[in-house]
C-alpha cells in the first residue's frame, strides 16, 4: 500500500512561512541585526555572485502569487499584461519591499524592461537597474559586452553596500554558489529518481526560499532536508512521471502546483525557480570572475525563450525528457507571457516530430480555480499510463 | 492477481475486488455526512474480509472519482477512463458510457479497448444528476428507491425545467400545489434529465450501444424516458441514434473499470519503481 504525502515537514513549514511572507521579514531581521543591506532581483537570472561579493544580501522576487489582492498595480499595466509586474509593482507601492535597497530587472520581456524604468520613477531613492544580457554568444562580442555590463554592476553594488567587488571576494562567492548549485542539483537528482520522497511542492518550496535566504544558510537547509527525506518512509504511487515547462518568470501558486501532483502527475523536472540552476556546472574560481561568469553565461546557461537560440527550440526539454524518464512534458505558462507562449508553438512542433506526448495549459499566478488544469493533467496522466506505449 | 478499484462518489463511495476478469467482491457504502477517508478505509477492509482475502495480498489499489483523498491507494484514474473500461467490461458491444452520478453526468466515447476518444459533461448545474432526484424525492415524500417505479406509471407527465435545478425545483413546489400527480412529475423530471442526458451524447456523436453507468444507471424511470426520446427520434429522422443498455452492476462501474485498470497497470508499476 502507499500514502498520500501529505505529512507535514519541519523545513518545509519554514519554507512556506518564507513563501508567504510578502513583507520579507527574513530579509528585515538581516538587515536590522546586521546592518547587512539587501537587493533585490527579479527572474530570471541575475549575477547572484557580484551582489554577494558586494556584501549585499541579494533577494529573489517572483511576484505575490495568490497572496495579495491587487488594487495600484492594476493601474500601471493593460489587461494583455501578465501578473507579475502587478503584484510587483501593488508590493512595491504597499511598502513590502521597503527593506531593499535596490531592484534589478534582468532582460527577459518588454514587460519587465518597462518595469525597471517604472520602478525608477515610482521610487526614485533606490537603486533600480536593467540588467541586459548579450543575445550574441561569440565571446568577441556578446563576451566583452557581458564582462562590461558585469563590472559595471560591481560598481553600482558597491556603491549601496560601501564595500568594493575584489577579485579574491567575487572568487569566493563564486565558489559558494558552485556548492549552492551542487546541492540545488542533488536534490533535483533526488526528486528524479524517487519522486515520492520528493514531492515536487516540497521542493519548490525549498528553492523559493533559496532566494530569500542567504546562501550558506540556504545550503544548509537543502543539505537537512536531503537527509530528513531519507529516513520518512514515503512509499511510491503510481503516477505518470512527466517534465513541466514554460513557467520560467511568473510562477503558479503553489495550489496549483499542489494539484497536478494530486492529479498523478510526478514532475520531475521544471523550470521553476530557474536561476538556481541556469548556470549548468562550476564556475572556475582562478583568473578573471567578471571573465569566468560571462563565460558561464555564453557557455553554460540553459535553453530559454528569452535568449536567441532558433535552432535549438525544444533540443533541452527532449534531452530532458529523456534523462528524467519521461512520459510525457506539461506545457505550462503564464497567460499573456510572451517568451514561453512565442516559442511554446515552436517546441511543441519538434515534440509531435519526436513522439513525445504533451499537454498545454495556461494559468496566472493569482489562479484559484485549479479544477480545469487539474481533469486535463489527470487525463494526460491517465492516457500516459494507460497508451503511453500504445 | 488481486486488485480493488474504489469509486469515490458524491453520495457513495463504491468498492469492487477483482482477479483477472473475475469479481471477487462488491460492496457500497452510503456517505451519509460520514469523512469520506474512514468509509473508504472501513469500505476496504469490509470487501476484503467479504472475499476472505487478506489486505497484503492486494497488489493495487486504483481510485477514481473524488478518490485522491483515499490516502492508502497506490494509483488513482479519473472517472471518463474508468467508466469506460467498467461500462465495456459490463456490455462489450458498448461504445459510449453514460456516467450519471450525484452531482454531474457526463458521456464517454471508446473504442472496443476501452480507450477514451471524446467526452462531454453537464456544467456547474446539478439538474441532470441524481442529487437533484434526491432532493425532489423528499419534497415529494417518496424513497430514492421508488422514484423509477412511479415514474413509469406516469400517463401525463408535466415538463419541468431542464436549465437549472433551482428554476426545477420551484417548478416542483408550483407543481404540488396545484396538485398533480407525483407520478406526473416523477417523469418530467426523468424526461426534462434524459432530454440533456440526450444532448451529451448528441455532442459527443455518440453512435451504437451506450451504457448507463453511475448511480442512476438502475432508475427505471431514467432508463424508460431515454427509451422514449430515442424512439421519437428514430420516428422522427428513421434511424435509431443509439440503444440504452445498463447492467445490474451498472453503478459499480467506475470501481470496476478501476480494478481491471489496476491489474493493468500493476506489473509496469512494479517494474517503473524498481528501475
Amino acid at each position: 500500500m502507499s500514502t498520500v504525502q501529505t505529512m507535514s515537514h519541519p523545513i518545509i513549514e519554514r519554507c512556506e512561512q518564507l513563501y508567504e511572507d510578502l513583507s520579507l521579514n527574513y530579509v528585515r531581521d538581516q538587515t536590522n541585526a546586521t546592518g547587512r543591506k539587501a537587493f533585490g532581483f527579479m527572474p530570471v537570472y541575475f549575477p547572484r555572485e557580484i551582489v554577494y561579493a558586494s556584501g549585499l544580501l541579494p533577494v529573489g522576487l517572483m511576484g505575490a502569487g495568490d497572496l495579495l489582492e491587487i488594487i495600484k498595480g492594476d493601474a500601471y499595466f493593460q489587461s494583455y499584461i501578465c501578473h507579475i509586474p502587478r503584484s510587483t509593482v501593488e508590493m512595491g507601492l504597499s511598502g513590502h519591499l521597503d527593506c531593499l535597497s535596490g531592484m534589478a530587472f534582468p532582460a527577459i520581456c518588454d514587460v519587465i524592461r518597462n518595469l525597471s524604468g517604472m520602478w525608477k520613477i515610482m521610487f526614485p531613492q533606490k537603486e533600480s537597474i536593467y540588467f541586459d544580457v548579450p543575445q550574441n554568444f561569440d565571446p568577441q562580442i556578446g563576451g566583452h559586452y557581458l564582462v562590461e555590463e558585469l563590472k559595471q554592476l560591481a560598481v553600482r553594488m558597491s556603491k549601496i553596500s560601501g564595500k568594493p567587488v575584489t577579485h579574491e571576494a567575487l572568487h569566493a562567492a563564486i565558489a559558494l554558489y558552485n556548492t549552492h548549485r551542487e546541492w540545488v542539483m542533488k536534490c533535483y537528482a533526488q526528486r528524479s529518481k524517487k519522486p515520492w520522497e520528493v514531492p515536487t511542492s516540497e521542493l519548490y518550496l525549498l528553492m523559493r526560499a533559496g532566494l530569500i535566504l542567504d546562501v550558506q544558510e540556504h545550503i544548509e537547509m537543502m543539505k537537512a532536508y536531503l537527509e530528513s527525506v531519507a529516513d520518512l518512509d514515503r512509499k511510491p504511487m503510481d503516477n505518470a512521471r512527466v517534465v513541466l515547462t514554460g513557467s520560467f518568470c511568473e510562477q503558479p501558486p503553489i495550489g496549483l502546483i499542489r494539484s497536478l501532483e494530486r492529479a498523478g502527475c510526478y514532475i520531475v523536472d521544471d523550470d521553476w525557480v530557474l536561476i538556481h540552476r541556469w548556470i549548468k556546472q562550476a564556475i572556475p574560481t582562478q583568473g578573471d570572475p567578471f571573465q569566468n561568469l560571462a563565460d558561464a553565461y555564453l557557455k553554460h546557461s540553459m535553453d530559454a525563450p528569452f535568449k536567441y537560440q532558433p535552432e535549438r527550440k525544444g533540443h533541452q526539454l527532449k534531452q530532458c525528457f529523456i534523462e528524467n524518464r519521461a512520459a510525457g512534458v506539461l506545457f505550462c505558462a503564464p497567460s499573456f507571457c510572451d517568451p514561453a507562449l512565442l516559442d511554446r508553438p515552436m517546441i511543441q512542433k519538434f515534440m509531435e516530430a519526436e513522439g513525445i506526448p504533451y499537454t498545454s495549459f495556461k494559468y496566472a499566478e493569482n489562479t484559484g480555480q485549479y479544477q480545469v488544469i487539474k481533469e486535463q493533467a489527470g487525463t494526460f496522466s491517465d492516457s500516459l499510463k494507460l497508451w503511453g506505449e500504445a | 492477481m488481486k486488485t480493488v478499484g474504489i469509486d469515490v462518489g458524491s453520495s457513495s463511495i463504491k468498492f469492487v475486488m477483482m482477479e483477472g476478469e473475475t469479481i471477487l467482491a462488491k460492496h457500497q457504502e452510503k456517505m451519509r455526512r460520514r469523512d469520506p477517508k474512514h468509509v473508504a478505509e472501513e469500505g476496504f477492509q469490509f470487501l476484503c474480509s467479504s472475499a476472505g482475502v487478506d489486505p497484503s495480498e492486494v497488489v493495487y489499489i486504483a481510485t477514481t472519482g473524488e478518490g485522491e483523498m483515499v490516502t492508502f491507494r497506490t494509483g488513482h484514474f479519473y472517472g471518463m477512463t474508468t467508466h469506460a473500461r467498467g461500462g465495456l467490461y459490463l456490455n462489450p458491444d458498448a461504445r459510449a458510457a453514460l456516467d450519471v452520478g450525484a452531482l454531474h453526468a457526463r458521456a464517454v466515447l471508446m473504442n472496443e479497448r476501452g480507450r477514451v476518444l471524446q467526452y462531454k459533461m453537464t456544467s456547474q448545474c446539478a439538474s441532470g444528476s441524481g442529487q437533484f432526484l434526491e432532493n425532489i424525492s423528499r419534497y415529494l415524500g417518496t424513497s430514492v428507491d421508488e422514484i423509477g417505479l412511479i415514474s413509469t406509471q406516469s400517463k401525463n407527465p408535466e415538463p419541468c425545467s431542464s436549465i437549472c435545478a433551482v428554476l426545477a425545483e420551484t417548478d416542483v413546489i408550483n407543481m404540488v400545489s396545484r396538485g398533480i400527480k407525483t407520478a406526473d412529475i416523477l417523469k418530467g423530471i426523468h424526461l426534462s434529465i434524459a432530454g440533456r442526458l440526450m444532448k451529451l451524447l448528441k455532442a459527443c456523436k455518440a453512435e451504437g450501444t451506450v451504457i448507463l453507468t453511475g448511480g442512476l444507471s438502475q432508475d427505471k424511470g431514467l432508463l424508460a424516458c431515454l427509451a422514449e426520446l430515442t424512439e421519437a427520434e428514430e420516428q422522427k429522422k428513421g434511424s435509431l441514434p443509439f440503444q440504452f443498455t445498463s447492467h445490474p452492476d451498472a453503478v459499480l462501474a467506475g470501481a470496476i473499470g478501476a480494478a481491471i485498470w489496476a491489474a493493468f497497470r500493476a506489473k509496469r508499476f512494479q517494474e517503473q519503481i524498481g528501475a
